[in-house]
């Protein structure tokens, strides 16, 4: 089973990958030259696969629970967005997931060539990821949900609190100064 | 380079704390594993009181090795220690959180799940 998802992944994704490096730089050659001409598939590739106002009307529509959107902070380049969504069932989190991947062929009908996200966990029905690259959606069993609790871990606040909690503590105490106690009997004023 | 018989760290909160490789998974005769390929492992060694105990068969993620990893820009990734992710049949990791840097490729080899647990992605 493992080979036929790693010779699926390495058919599928390079080009999605590609896709996205290339994403910023097609868009500036586009802009800077007048001349070239887009086709359907170049203005689609200059673009994102899909767009974080269309993912909420899609999770709306398909009635996922408690969508959550999640900035994912600067100085982490591994995505731009990440939605957190609940399904129902096993069923209801496949749905999601087909939702989004039938959008994504709607936006791209008449191209020749379709770019499809890359998705993950699609047979289980438990977490599925559909990585569209700056937009991560991720559709969770409510169970799984709580078990990885990933709001928790990506929220900005929160982010100190699950790695640096403890040891912000310790290095509270550690930076405090502690003027050491005078036991000696020696008077203070002798040298003065 | 991790082959049959090596040992490795774990980089999760699985409750393994180090796996031997007993098999790679992918191809029928393959030799070494590299970053992003799944094993089969022995659990070594586990902490107390967790699911996952000692002598368990379980597959996981190979996510460090100590064998350099190249990119095609000329970057070469090597880290201290060789570490693997134990995950289950489905892919899903068993743990919650995964400890330490993390290499991109993971993701182009499908294994988002991990790398969106991660804390730093190289």
């Amino acid at each position: 089973m493992w080979s036929v998802v790693r010779s699926r992944s390495f058919s599928s994704s390079p080009a999605t990958q590609q896709q996205w490096k290339l994403g910023f730089s097609m868009r500036n050659r586009s802009l800077s030259s007048a001349t070239v001409n887009d086709g359907d598939g170049e203005g689609i590739r200059g673009e994102e696969l899909l767009k974080l106002e269309e993912v909420e009307t899609i999770l709306k529509d398909v009635k996922a629970d408690n969508v959550k959107v999640i900035p994912i902070p600067k100085h982490v380049d591994f995505a731009d967005f990440m939605v957190v969504a609940t399904g129902r069932s096993a069923w209801h989190v496949r749905n999601i997931a087909q939702a989004l991947i039938y959008k994504v062929k709607q936006k791209q009908k008449g191209s020749k060539r379709m770019l499809l996200p890359s998705v993950e966990g699609q047979e289980g029905g438990k977490w599925i990821v559909i990585d569209s690259g700056k937009l991560v959606i991720h559709a969770l069993d409510e169970k799984v949900r709580a078990y990885y609790n990933l709001e928790r871990l990506w929220s900005t606040d929160a982010s100190n609190q699950d790695h640096g909690l403890v040891q912000g503590q310790d290095l509270d105490k550690a930076f405090l100064k502690v003027r050491p106690k005078n036991n000696s009997k020696k008077r203070p004023s002798t040298s003065a | 380079m991790i082959q049959p018989q090596t040992h490795l760290n774990v980089a999760d909160n699985s409750g393994a704390r180090e796996l031997m490789c007993i098999r790679i998974i992918g191809a029928s005769n393959r030799r070494y594993a590299h970053i992003g390929d799944v094993i089969v492992a022995v659990i070594k060694e586990a902490v107390p009181n967790m699911p996952l105990e000692r002598s368990e068969v379980v597959r996981a993620v190979i996510v460090r090795t100590c064998k350099e990893l190249k990119r095609d820009n000329g970057m070469i990734i090597r880290y201290d220690d060789n570490a693997a992710v134990v995950i289950d049949q489905e892919g899903n990791p068993k743990g919650t959180r995964i400890f330490g840097a993390i290499a991109r490729e993971l993701r182009e080899l499908n294994f988002t799940k991990i790398v969106s647990l991660a804390p730093e992605v190289l």
